[in-house]
């Protein structure tokens, strides 16, 4: 082990000798110093703070009543996913990056626009000349990044899938008639289907169209918009992956028992026979 | 207050006064100790600022013209033109995306002041650098009057000389981070934070888009779900001129562990205020660059 003592005093030293910065572009990074590490362990190192956004407009009249799908919202999600995407991936490229790691997806859906936010670290191997082709982007973290990638796995980008459907209401007679039964509301639960299968499938549909062998770390949003709560909303998005190398690496982790004692709790009252 | 009398003259008395104080959790103390830094003080800096009104007179109106050449000044500024013709004088014609220069002025004037004044406390102790660095921005009496702190822990290195031009450096990290750092052969040379603010002064087909009245611009052969351009590039341009700010104040070297805050205000009709603010630590490399090996993983039985 290091001796923290004296490498701090040898870079206070150093600095003090009026120690020069290297002869380089800066570089900004997001990242926290383990995941710097572990970045270089598996040897890849951040070049640049990254960002992609994208604004898209909502028709009017999109979120008043009727049937199916709402395609301007669930097309307008979608598309400001696929756009900034697009812009996170070009400023990675400009930067000389392979890929970003770590991306914060942000999305918004407002009555008349969706926002959506993506920030994140441009990386690339230690010292590599800048990708040819199109740049990856993850939203998983620097320590699944360099998991997936000791396994033989690389991420391609972000599968994305959004839709947005009716709820119908129950007529009279159907309401009257349930007034008093405990009753599934089939009307909501097959709104709630409809939007799942959509937004998977366009996930999924966006997964294969990156050529990718599946896709990882799906977060799910599902449930009545706050200013439409007659329309039910499912968002679904992952990292697409696929397989880099001939065949997936098993790891094999070590198993470790902590002999740590779980800390006695002391109660004063004890000692006074309470 | 400006200059050596920044420090009032009871804090050099209390800082003298021969016990330390210090920021620091315990764990992190007892990191600090390990790595030979010994606290030395609590050190603060403070600064109220008021933000400057952009009116008539203000020296700031240089961008706001639909004739002004494209990044007045080597400021962001991004103009919009209609694509109707005349249709009223009520129609908005002209939209122009343009750098709040004297927002992010003030905001540095005031970080700055505040971050000096720490670091004016901290040779008052004869520390070497400043670790644990935090900061917060409070809005004090009124809208535009803001509050900037910055705290850390000045710290002495033992049996190392004193740093360039007496200048402590300085950190957001402490503790096993900071040990981790140094670890890695990086030296940190200052923290740095900057912010950007854009207004988005929108024009006709941005103001339709954003209010859901996309249709009338969908006569003109758009779609009427489409990207707002404009406000897609001010929120970006906010972004992106933040990370050149602190690029300006980096040299070669790099900014470590980036915190990123935006916030977004919608005033209506398509305008909007985009601000975004970095923080992050300068660092410097004072050794090559020692890969640690491929980590073990490992599953724990509980």
């Amino acid at each position: 082990m290091p001796d923290p003592r004296a490498e701090m005093a040898a870079a206070a030293t150093w600095l003090a000798d009026g120690g020069r910065s290297p002869d380089q572009r800066a570089v900004t990074s997001d990242l926290s110093i383990d995941e710097a590490l572990l970045l270089h362990s598996i040897g890849w190192e951040p070049i640049e703070l990254v960002f992609g956004v994208s604004v898209t407009s909502v028709p009017m009249g999109v979120w008043t009543w009727g049937r199916g799908e709402l395609s301007g919202a669930s097309d307008a999600h979608n598309l400001a996913v696929h756009t900034a995407s697009e812009r996170l991936a070009k400023e990675c490229s400009s930067a000389g990056g392979h890929g970003v790691v770590g991306v914060r997806v942000s999305a918004e859906v407002h009555p008349h626009h969706v926002n959506v936010e993506l920030t994140g670290t441009a990386v690339r191997p230690v010292g590599a000349k800048p990708h040819v082709g199109r740049p990856f982007v993850s939203d998983l973290s620097t320590r699944d990044f360099a998991l997936l990638s000791n396994a033989g796995w690389m991420p391609l980008g972000l599968a994305f899938g959004a839709s947005f459907i009716y709820a119908p209401r129950r007529d009279a007679a159907a309401a009257i008639r349930q007034s008093t039964q405990n009753v599934e509301m089939t009307n909501l639960t097959e709104a709630l289907y409809a939007a799942r299968e959509s937004a998977m499938e366009r996930m999924q549909s966006s997964g294969l169209q990156m050529s990718a062998d599946g896709i990882v770390g799906v977060h799910v949003t599902e449930g009545p918009m706050s200013f439409a709560r007659h329309v039910m909303r499912f968002t679904a998005w992952g990292t697409a992956v696929h397989l880099a190398q001939d065949a997936h690496h098993h790891m094999r982790p070590e198993v470790v028992l902590s002999l740590d004692d779980a800390v006695i709790q002391f109660s004063a009252g004890a000692l006074r026979g309470d | 207050m400006s200059g050596p009398a920044d420090v009032p003259e009871a804090a050099p008395r209390r800082l003298e006064s021969g016990s330390f104080s210090s920021g620091l959790t315990v764990p992190d103390f007892a990191a600090c100790l390990q790595m030979g830094l010994r606290p030395v003080g609590l050190v603060q800096g403070f600064c109220a600022m008021q933000w400057g009104w952009y009116g008539a007179g203000s020296p700031y109106m240089r961008g706001m013209s639909p004739y002004a050449p494209p990044n007045p000044g080597g400021t962001y500024a991004q103009s919009w033109y209609c694509p109707h013709g005349f249709v009223s004088g009520e129609h908005r014609m002209w939209g122009q995306n343009y750098e709040q220069v004297w927002v992010e002025q003030a905001w540095l004037q005031g970080f700055n002041s505040a971050f000096g004044r720490l670091i004016e406390e901290a040779k008052e102790v004869g520390a070497h650098g400043v670790i644990g660095v935090t900061d917060t921005t409070h809005s004090l009496l009124e809208a535009n009057v803001a509050e900037f702190h910055v705290l850390g822990t000045a710290v002495v290195v033992e049996g190392a000389p004193p740093p360039p031009k007496n200048e402590p450096w300085s950190t957001y990290l402490a503790g096993q981070r900071l040990a981790k750092l140094i670890e890695a052969g990086l030296m940190p040379i200052s923290v740095v934070a900057t912010i950007a603010s854009v207004r988005v002064w929108a024009y006709c087909v941005t103001e339709y888009l954003m209010e859901g009245a996309g249709l009338m611009w969908q006569t003109q052969g758009a779609s009427s779900v489409q990207d707002v351009q404009q406000v897609s590039e001010g929120l970006f341009a906010a972004r992106a001129i933040a990370r050149d700010h602190v690029r300006r104040q980096l040299g070669n070297d790099s900014l470590h562990g980036v915190s990123v805050a935006t916030s977004e205000r919608e005033i209506g009709g398509g305008d909007h205020v985009f601000e975004c603010t970095l923080r992050g630590t300068r660092v410097r490399r004072f050794k090559d660059f020692d890969p640690i090996g491929a980590p073990r993983p490992t599953v724990r039985l509980t």
